[in-house]
């Protein structure tokens, strides 16, 4: 059954997209602020090195987030009704969330890092007062909350369209034999989403209303390792969903551009309950170096991070790269970010699975190595996906054509974030360590490398911004096309 | 060493997929049935699995044996009974009970915290990062090294702890067994 996107909707993917791009820019920009600063070519002060880092790190989750969700929304919007005010509630709730957080990071001096690790935050509340950590939790939960309701909705809706979330899972192909294809990837994917980040975000809640109450009545306190694992489990879940929302566009697109089918057969729904399960559990390698948690949960950290890439590697990525070959493609810029995405994709994915390897990890963890694998994942992934998404959504909802220009600008993207990767992984390598406002004179140069490549970036990210802002022009009159 | 190694194989594994993708590209543009390529690919597909399974079988089985979570991982050389020695993380300091060593010295340190959650890393006198455990409040990790070269080492903060991390800095000596550290 295919459906067109309702009016409001439509509007919606648009704020949606406006939103991501400018914050993507502005977000990237206070990147190169810090690498300027670490490779000692401008100077910030620790505490402002800090707020921007802060600011970076949730700015950049965000607009991963709303981003993802924009090309979850538009093409399920194919397959069943929606109801876009739940779309708008989402975008509405995260803005009042956005601006909550960056008033209390730049307002009330909030430099707790994103992971907002307990009790970090109480103790930052007797320096700087308590409104900064209450409001940037608030602004948090506020947020997951908007993406709460939207899930609850949306697993409803699957629940009367297709009987049930087991069914969008294919669990009749995989366990009772049925034959045929299950459901459109669109829709078994977002059922994944749906249950991995509802799951998230419900330990986000409890880890940051914990939080909350420890600041204003510091007698009550949570116990430390276990709001660790409940926020690794919010915040790993919660980025690693990101992806798997914006990865609906790869199938779709991709499909369209090779006339080939992109269907759910039971390797595909296999590796989706795969992911599913394992997304779920591999949160504890961020807890590798606890050496107080128990071995056995470590152990299942490193064996199932290792588990958690077969599914991209065997079956998305091959999937991708199988439904290219000898297709006769045309390569244009949706199709070209959306395939260099899958690369960039799995190409976050070896270092990370190198790095949940437990020896690894005792001379790795909380090095650049952790950014460098998940700059290539977010940026050369899920934000590629979302670029390319957002040309795709000009041309199909309105008439923009690819230039040389838009070649020029992929390929000025793609070059110099390798380059930033590439410097975040050698500065791991030579253990330089992460999330440090000042850099000791080994760790210099590969600052130096990064923050160049970083201003191209930038200014790549520029010029693809400047390009869909004006191809939306041509999608406002246009009458819905989504098909 | 274990760095490098991840860097190595890094650089390996993704010049592989850079390979497949840029073969993938290249023969984008010629055209052929898709039945044919699904059936000949689905073959590939499940020695391609099957030699991921491998790869990631082998590396299990190798790295499960040498994990850092008990003393046996410095043990094989040490010459000394092990020595323990408390150490506390606060903003943006280290409390240690003991702070000179001697090459050969196997240490326990049981780690902590005071205030909020710190890292432990150890440096060596190369700014190579060798050992590390988690300093969180309420909690004490047990992490051991056994020193093999003298010289002056380092103890980083590797978990954020707000605005003084990058200053949470405290130096250890090392000397040779009878003698004294290079410069010290």
């Amino acid at each position: 059954m295919e459906s067109s996107i309702h009016p409001l909707a439509k509007k919606t993917v648009i704020y949606y997209l406006m939103t991501t791009s400018i914050m993507l820019i502005l977000m990237m920009i206070l990147g190169v602020l810090m690498l300027l600063n670490q490779g000692e070519m401008i100077t910030i002060t620790p505490i402002w090195f800090y707020k921007i880092m802060t600011a970076h790190g949730i700015g950049m989750v965000g607009i991963a987030a709303l981003g993802g969700t924009a090309i979850m929304w538009y093409f399920l919007s194919k397959y069943i009704k929606l109801n876009p005010t739940i779309f708008l509630l989402n975008f509405t709730l995260s803005l009042i969330g956005v601006v909550l957080i960056f008033i209390a990071i730049f307002g009330f001096d909030f430099s707790d890092a994103w992971t907002f690790l307990y009790p970090l935050p109480a103790q930052s509340a007797q320096i700087y007062g308590i409104v900064g950590p209450l409001m940037f939790l608030l602004g948090v939960l506020i947020l997951g909350i908007g993406y709460l309701i939207m899930y609850m909705y949306l697993a409803k809706r699957f629940i009367k369209e297709y009987g049930g979330l087991g069914k969008t899972l294919g669990w009749d192909y995989i366990f009772r034999g049925k034959k045929g294809y299950g459901p459109p990837a669109a829709v078994v994917a977002s059922t994944m989403v749906i249950i991995t980040n509802s799951t998230a975000i419900l330990a986000g809640a409890i880890v940051i209303i914990g939080s909350i109450i420890n600041i204003i009545y510091p007698a009550i306190r949570m116990d430390p390792m276990l709001a660790k694992h409940l926020t690794y489990a919010f915040g790993h879940i919660f980025c690693n969903a990101t992806i798997y929302m914006a990865v609906i566009a790869v199938y779709e697109v991709l499909a369209k551009y090779t006339k080939r089918p992109w269907k759910s057969n039971k390797a595909f729904l296999i590796a989706w309950n795969a992911s599913t399960l394992f997304t779920l559990m591999i949160y504890t390698h961020h807890l590798l170096m606890d050496f107080a948690v128990p071995t056995w949960m470590l152990i299942i950290g490193q064996v199932f991070s290792y588990a958690n890439g077969l599914p991209v590697m065997v079956v998305t990525a091959y999937g991708a790269l199988m439904i290219v070959y000898r297709s006769g493609i045309k390569w244009d810029f949706a199709s070209s970010l959306l395939f260099l995405a899958m690369f960039g994709w799995v190409a976050g994915a070896i270092p990370a699975i190198i790095d949940a390897t437990i020896v690894v990890n005792h001379v790795m963890h909380n090095t650049k190595w952790v950014p460098g694998h998940f700059h290539t994942y977010m940026g050369m992934g899920v934000i590629a996906m979302i670029l390319g998404f957002m040309y795709y959504f000009n041309k199909t909802e309105g008439s923009i054509k690819h230039n040389r220009f838009d070649t020029f600008s992929i390929s000025l993207y793609f070059t110099f974030f390798t380059g930033i990767v590439g410097s975040f992984l050698y500065a791991g390598s030579i253990s330089t360590p992460r999330r440090w406002a000042e850099h000791m004179p080994e760790w210099v140069l590969s600052d130096q490398v990064g923050a160049i490549s970083g201003i191209f970036v930038v200014l790549a990210t520029t010029l693809i911004t400047v390009r869909f802002f004006t191809g939306l022009k041509g999608v406002v009159n246009q009458p819905n096309s989504i098909n | 060493m274990y760095q490098m190694i991840a860097l190595y194989l890094t650089v390996f594994f993704e010049f592989l997929l850079a390979l497949a993708f840029a073969f993938v590209y290249g023969e984008s543009k010629r055209t052929s049935k898709y039945g044919p390529i699904q059936e000949k690919g689905y073959t590939i597909r499940k020695y391609y699995f099957i030699a991921l399974i491998a790869v990631m079988g082998i590396a299990t089985y190798l790295t499960l044996d040498d994990l850092p979570y008990h003393s046996a991982h410095a043990k094989e050389t040490a010459s000394a009974e092990t020595q323990v020695v408390e150490v506390v993380g606060l903003q943006y300091y280290w409390e240690m009970s003991e702070e000179s060593f001697t090459v050969g010295d196997q240490v326990e340190f049981k780690v902590t915290a005071k205030d909020v959650t710190h890292g432990f890393g150890l440096y060596d006198e190369n700014l190579e990062l060798v050992a590390q455990t988690q300093a969180m409040p309420e909690y004490e990790n047990s992490v051991y090294y056994t020193f093999e070269r003298p010289g002056t080492y380092k103890i980083l903060c590797l978990e954020y702890c707000s605005v003084g991390h990058h200053v949470m800095i405290k130096e250890i000596v090392v000397t040779p067994e009878g003698g004294q550290a290079n410069g010290i």
